[in-house]
């Protein structure tokens, strides 16, 4: 049995009047991609970012349930959210490095938050963390250029390189690849197949094939409720929910 | 599955698909009938046609073969439908196996006498007639989607084997009756041989059938007839 990394127990989450989850129960294995898909609006991106409390900057926005990181609840209020956020790094779908040179992109993080004190101890996390993102020996030569003049499949693995910069133990991504080219993808993929090694990974992704490619665990929701999740190829090859085959086999709507 | 596919073309393929591997079916199954039948009445006069026949079932395995890579690129099918392109590639090879050994059936008439033993022809016919019987309810099972009825079929398989078995002491009845039967026995041990073959290849069908309906190979080991002694 994998350890639980993440556990959402009766998560609803509510925008103002309208609720957006509802009971969702969901565990995330760590050291596994766990893929979230369903239509657009259907709750999953909002799913991932109850997990590192960015819906905490939108005032309307209420949480009831809980959700647990190593078995302790992230909204308790003893909780400091810049150190969950540490621990729980994010990636977008649009690849938005700072307007700042490579190294900085990649320095800023651990520097806020009073990791790497020397320049020598910068220089090892931002090479290690650019080899982990497997953008090191494309850009090592030119680390003072603009995060902004690399090609949109070399920014997402920078702002990957960005998010472990600061030693996470969970990656979110919301389709990371959605900006990017085939070739650019396949990068990606291959990256978020090596970093599961290390992290506990949560896609949310559009793409089917691409939840059959990178994950071990998917979760399909629909409307704010998570309708099923299994193991990645039950569910793509022998779904039990009818809703789950409709969507995946696209006879939805 | 009642709903459709929200693209109406993939709806379309995956129709036509059904479609082209129940035709096969049907020809396979006639294929199957019409050599059990020259057989029987050492028809010498039927062998080219059904040697012919064989060509259209081997195109449409050409054809179906066609649709499913197209299928497989173009839609990247999943769940259901992904089991519903598998099977029919996987059927439609099990199909034109059946239609080679009935071929291969209707070319060992060539040589046989037209005055056989009553008893051997009447065992055969049981073989032949339960094996087409078995075709026809495995390609009804596939039509009609009828898991209940596809693993009767699987389980039936034993009743296969038993009538092999009782034709297959028949023939060797006969051929130790007189050296010159030697010959012609020989053929008729091939034709007895190749239908509990079309047998197992029906089986084989049945199990896929049973898992395109529920996405789970049949449990525990299919009965077995006399025959695997022999």
């Amino acid at each position: 049995m994998k350890h639980v990394k993440i556990k959402s127990k009766n998560l609803n989450v509510f925008y103002g009047e309208k609720q957006a989850l509802f009971d969702v129960n969901l565990d995330l294995n760590e050291k596994e991609v766990t893929a979230l898909i369903g239509p657009s609006g259907c709750g999953k991106s909002t799913f991932i970012r109850c997990i590192n409390r960015m819906n905490d900057v939108i005032d309307i926005c209420k949480i009831s349930g809980t959700i647990e990181m190593d078995g302790v609840d992230i909204n308790n209020k003893n909780l400091d959210v810049v150190s969950l956020r540490e621990r729980v790094g994010m990636v977008f779908q649009k690849p938005n490095p700072f307007p700042k040179s490579i190294y900085d992109n990649i320095s800023y993080g651990p520097k806020i938050h009073g990791k790497g004190e020397t320049k020598s101890e910068l220089d090892a996390i931002v090479e290690n963390s650019l080899k982990k993102a497997a953008l090191w020996e494309e850009v090592k030569d030119r680390l003072d250029e603009p995060g902004t003049s690399l090609s949109g499949g070399q920014q997402q693995r920078l702002c990957i390189a960005r998010a472990i910069s600061v030693n996470p133990e969970v990656i979110l991504m919301d389709e990371p690849c959605s900006a990017l080219d085939p070739i650019a993808t396949a990068k990606i993929e291959e990256l978020i197949d090596e970093l599961k090694e290390t992290y506990t990974i949560v896609i949310v992704t559009h793409s089917m094939a691409q939840a059959v490619r990178v994950s071990q665990k998917t979760g399909f929701f629909h409307l704010g409720k998570l309708i099923e999740v299994g193991k990645t190829e039950k569910i793509f090859k022998n779904p039990d929910n009818k809703m789950t085959q409709d969507y995946i086999t696209g006879r939805f709507g | 599955m009642s709903n459709e596919h929200t693209v109406k073309s993939y709806e379309e393929e995956l129709q036509h698909l059904t479609d082209s591997l129940i035709q096969m079916g049907s020809l396979t199954e006639t294929q199957l009938n019409d050599s059990m039948d020259a057989v029987i009445k050492v028809d010498k006069e039927s062998i080219d046609k059904i040697i012919q026949s064989d060509e259209k079932i081997n195109k449409f395995r050409s054809k179906i073969d066609t649709q499913i890579m197209t299928l497989l690129v173009k839609r990247a099918p999943m769940a259901i439908d992904l089991r519903e392109t598998i099977s029919a590639l996987k059927i439609s090879q099990d199909l034109e196996r059946i239609g080679d050994l009935s071929k291969s059936n209707a070319k060992k008439v060539k040589p046989l006498p037209l005055d056989l033993p009553e008893e051997l022809l009447s065992n055969l016919k049981r073989l032949g007639d339960l094996v087409t019987k078995q075709l026809n309810d495995v390609l009804d099972s596939y039509v009609n989607k009828n898991y209940d009825k596809a693993k009767e079929v699987w389980k039936k398989d034993e009743q296969v084997d038993d009538l092999t078995f009782i034709a297959m002491n028949s023939v060797i009845d006969f051929l130790s009756k007189d050296k010159k039967n030697l010959d012609f026995s020989t053929h008729l041990i091939f034709v007895t041989k190749n239908l509990e073959r079309a047998g197992d290849h029906i089986t084989n069908i049945a199990e896929i059938i049973c898992y395109l309906i529920k996405g789970e190979y049949l449990k525990g080991h299919r009965p077995k007839g006399k025959e695997t002694e022999v």
